[in-house]
């Protein structure tokens, strides 16, 4: 999706207000929740869904 | 919070001093020579006389007792050094560390096992002494309280384990 909207990660991650760190963190899956709050923000920032953006993989 | 901990830190240094110069104190008191003087009757000793009967022996495990008594309390003592770990880590800013939970399971050891073994010694010193030894009048002694602190101990180390999850969650929560 980022690519989609030519956008760099720390370019989101600075919309957002997340650091860099964190967003790399929710890229890479190791992050443990997402909050409504920053899932909004995300929608906001690259003007998608969440469903855009979330996918489920099994284990 | 910083100055709290330095005075936690600074009060416990006290008590740790007081209980080494009490324990130093009461070893200087207490007669080593005896030890010599049981060495030289094993040494002269009739290898056919009973052991366990004679009066030496008796003695013996008089002062057995009584070093494994002195031994106990070093242990205490250094269960209480763990606090001072603690405090090093709470100053560091690491409330809910691995460290900390180990710490406090192994205070929790330690005082657990103060007062079980203390009771065996006192008993086997009662034993030994032909003194009545009056278990219940034993547990009412103050050192008994130990026993609810290391289980509190327990406790703590396991709610700290709780809270390290639970802050590594949040940390992971974005």
């Amino acid at each position: 999706m980022l690519a989609k909207r030519k956008m760099r990660s720390n370019e989101l991650a600075e919309i957002i207000d997340i650091t860099p760190a964190n967003l790399s963190i929710l890229k890479s899956g190791k992050a443990k929740a997402v909050r409504f709050s920053t899932l909004e923000a995300i929608c906001k920032a690259l003007d998608c869904q969440p469903a855009d953006i979330l996918e489920y993989v099994e284990d | 919070m910083k100055d709290n901990t330095k005075i936690l830190t600074i009060i416990t240094y006290v008590v740790l001093l007081s209980s080494v110069s009490i324990l130093l104190n009461d070893m200087r008191e207490f007669d080593f020579n005896q030890f010599k003087e049981f060495q030289n009757w094993a040494k002269a000793a009739n290898k056919n006389d009973s052991w366990f009967t004679s009066k030496n022996a008796i003695q013996w495990s008089y002062y057995t007792i009584s070093a494994g008594l002195f031994f106990w309390r070093g242990c205490l003592i250094y269960g209480f050094s763990y606090f001072l770990s603690i405090l090093k880590e709470i100053e560091n800013g690491n409330y809910f560390s691995d460290k900390n939970i180990k710490y406090f399971k192994k205070i929790g050891n330690i005082f657990i096992w103060y007062t079980v073994n203390v009771l065996i010694l006192r008993f086997l010193l009662a034993a030994i002494n032909k003194s009545s030894f009056n278990f219940f009048n034993e547990l009412k002694a103050e050192f008994t309280f130990l026993i609810p602190a290391g289980l509190a101990f327990f406790i703590l180390a396991e709610i700290f384990k709780r809270a390290k999850d639970t802050e590594e969650e949040n940390e992971l929560t974005i």
